[in-house]
């Protein structure tokens, strides 16, 4: 390969900081290095036992080191990839977040050794396949996500409600709630912007249907077509009537989850990181909390749809001298034991996208609602019939647009019509750019 | 004499000129801060004149300003003024009024939102739970800047007090006595003759104000990054949320390029100003 002149200035202090040695532990153990983004104190203390611990126990040859970067992660992975310095486990937020980095040729395809460990039988291929480009395979999925409607199941007895199966039941209950000084959907972004398209996520997918959007996604149609009006309209709509409370912009996404299990809220509609709020107390029997796929918003489809996420890739730095090591834990986190303790402890983050999950696996968990949305979710996504999330497959400006600018529709601030024009100019750049995670494929 | 200049030079030029002169080059290109970059030439900068939130950044930036250059001086002149004419109590209020400054701006923020602004648990909350309907100014565009601002001024103008009394403290008692005695009120002693003592120090603080105030970026990120629908959206956060979201760093560059020029207009203000009084 024939670096250019600008190529060169970056690799000077790249490979004086790199220095490809493999760091020794005290006990002699090669040191694995990876950076965790943001964990709370429940997660900081699974990672630190079930995976750490776990996996340095499980062998001789290497010492798993980790550090909790917070939520910055990816800000400074990508500054310690361009200077040769990260860690030699690079994770991502994602197949949005990878692109980049992957194309930049910062991580290794792992084609090779996903042949020799069996990785591609092993993953389920809709999520596996977000981490190809260019027709290499640059990382294996952490988990798989989706958003869930989570609902108030004693409040929905005492009220008489039945269960929404579509707009008009979701709208029905919505104005029940509010006539009752109920708040309808618990949802807050204080202290995580993101919750705007955790919601746009059902909007888009639920009310313009998942082909709509898969067409939208390979630049087939563009965002401004008619169902993708209807979808913000509609979100516009339901925020100015009040369904996410006057607080929306003021409590925190726990915080707000809370109103729905102290009964201040009927509804939260919000992803599978949710299980993981355990002090709501939805992982004990007699939870008043249940859940299920969000139902249909249009006319598109009946029913409920999960929306395929991936909230975390791993891949192995360009630089790493410990290769085999990082193989080593890949290899740890699909296994069984480990699989049912990270989702005891810290439930939602560590779905590893295994195709054959065994209902032994779910078992050990020991979170019944849980577990039913794993194999609920696992079905779906292996079946292909699923929707998109937009963390997941909108290109990084498009995807900060889509968070920060629906502010400006809610508030009456943009039109929506400025608010999807601006999105599919730059959804349309971005895709230019190669910058749009591989679609993958769905079932109808 | 060259060589003891050498060591400061060399930290400056390292830290300060080359990645000042890297973020120059990196407003005329189009990188995604890991690929390889390509020359754009001025299309960064169009793309920030065609750009409504660069424009509504740019006032914000401004309306902080303002706020910064009467509100925070005002509160601390006042109160140094107050030190001064009360020497007893000085050391505890200059205490008291310092302690702000040396919280961590990400305590201080998560404090006012979670404790005060806050309606689930802060004092807006209560208040609201007994009679008085008070939005979160946080969660609404047209105030949320207000909010925050009001946060850095509580964590600023006890910073501001100690200084300018510091400077008070420099003014001949003769001059004070001699005020008090031809019959001088507290408004009359400050406006003629404290004022007058402490412009120097004054002028400083006013400009350093210009140039921090087109830099901020902690309080406003912590407590609303830049929301709600960008109404506390400024330049620094704009550049960020360009270089570290959207991975455009061209742009970030060109925006952190508009906010330098700010400060360098002030800076140059401070220096001619210092040129003049040296020559008087």
């Amino acid at each position: 390969m024939r670096l250019s002149r600008r190529q060169l200035v970056a690799a000077v202090p790249a490979a004086a900081l790199a220095g490809a040695r493999p760091a020794r532990a005290q006990d002699g153990r090669t040191v694995i290095t990876y950076w965790y983004g943001a964990a709370n104190a429940a997660g900081q203390a699974a990672l630190q036992h079930d995976l750490v611990e776990a996996f340095n126990a499980s062998q001789s040859q290497w010492r798993l080191v980790m550090e909790v970067k917070g939520g910055a992660i990816n800000n400074l992975l990508r500054v310690a990839l361009l200077a040769g310095n990260g860690p030699d486990i690079v994770q991502t937020n994602g197949p949005s977040y990878l692109t980049p980095i992957a194309t930049a040729g910062q991580v290794l395809a792992l084609d090779d050794l996903a042949q020799k460990y069996g990785w591609k039988d092993a993953f389920l291929p809709a999520l596996l396949n977000t981490d190809v480009f260019g027709g290499k395979l640059y990382a294996l999925p952490r988990d798989y996500e989706s958003m869930h409607l989570f609902y108030n199941k004693a409040m929905f007895a005492e009220n008489g409600w039945k269960l929404p199966t579509n707009r008009a039941e979701m709208e029905a209950v919505a104005e029940a709630a509010l006539a009752k000084g109920i708040v309808p959907f618990g949802n807050g972004n204080a202290d995580w912007k993101g919750v705007n398209e955790w919601l746009l996520t059902v909007f888009i997918n639920n009310v313009a249907g998942p082909d709509t959007v898969r067409r939208a996604l390979t630049g087939e149609l563009p965002w401004t077509a008619a169902p993708f009006v209807e979808a913000i309209d509609l979100s516009k709509s339901w925020y100015q009537k009040g369904y996410f409370g006057k607080n929306y912009f003021s409590l925190a996404g726990e915080q707000a989850f809370m109103q729905a299990v102290n009964g201040k809220a009927a509804m939260v509609m919000s992803g599978s990181w949710a299980f993981g709020y355990i002090g709501a107390g939805m992982n004990k029997p007699d939870t008043v909390m249940d859940v299920v796929p969000v139902p249909t918003l249009g006319s598109a489809f009946t029913g409920g749809l999960y929306q395929l996420g991936c909230g975390a890739t791993m891949s192995i730095a360009r630089n790493s001298p410990n290769v085999e090591g990082v193989v080593a834990m890949f290899n740890f986190i699909q296994t069984e034991g480990f699989y049912q303790a990270m989702n005891r402890d810290w439930p939602g983050k560590w779905t590893i996208p295994v195709k054959n999950l065994s209902p032994a696996m779910l078992k050990g968990i020991g979170y019944p609602l849980f577990e039913k949305a794993i194999a609920d979710m696992h079905d779906a996504f292996e079946s292909g019939k699923y929707g998109f999330t937009t963390w997941t497959f909108w290109p990084g400006a498009t995807e900060t647009y889509l968070i920060d600018g629906i502010e400006q529709v809610w508030l009456n601030r943009a039109t929506t019509a400025d608010y999807l024009t601006k999105m599919n100019s730059m959804f349309q750049q971005e895709m230019k750019e190669g910058k749009v995670p591989p679609i993958p494929p769905r079932t109808a | 004499m060259w060589l003891l200049v050498l060591p400061a030079l060399a930290i400056n030029v390292a830290i300060i000129l080359i990645p000042a002169l890297l973020t120059f080059l990196a407003a005329f290109s189009a990188w995604d801060g890991i690929g390889t970059p390509s020359w754009a030439g001025l299309a960064n900068f169009l793309a920030l004149i065609d750009d409504p939130i660069f424009w509504s950044s740019l006032t914000n930036n401004l309306i902080w300003t303002a706020i910064f250059l009467t509100v925070p001086v005002l509160i601390a002149l006042v109160m140094a003024a107050l030190m001064l004419a009360f020497p007893a109590a000085r050391t505890p209020l200059q205490v008291i009024y310092f302690m702000p400054r040396i919280f961590a701006a990400a305590i201080t923020g998560r404090v006012f939102q979670g404790m005060i602004y806050s309606p689930a648990t802060g004092i807006l909350g209560w208040l609201n739970a007994h009679g008085f309907a008070l939005a979160d100014p946080l969660a609404d565009p047209d105030r949320s800047l207000f909010a925050v601002a009001g946060v850095d001024i509580w964590h600023w103008w006890g910073f501001l007090a100690v200084v300018f009394l510091a400077a008070m403290r420099q003014v001949s008692v003769d001059q004070i006595e001699a005020a008090r005695v031809d019959g001088a009120g507290f408004t009359a002693l400050l406006r003629h003759v404290l004022l007058p003592g402490i412009r120097p120090t004054l002028t400083l603080m006013l400009i350093l104000t210009v140039i921090w105030s087109f830099t901020v970026f902690d309080f406003i990120y912590i407590i609303t990054r830049g929301g709600p629908a960008y109404g506390s959206e400024v330049l620094s956060t704009l550049a960020y949320r360009h270089a570290f979201f959207e991975n455009d760093v061209g742009q970030a560059a060109a925006a952190a390029i508009v906010m330098s020029l700010f400060g360098l207009c002030a800076t140059f203000a401070y220096l001619r100003i210092q040129s003049r009084e040296e020559g008087a």
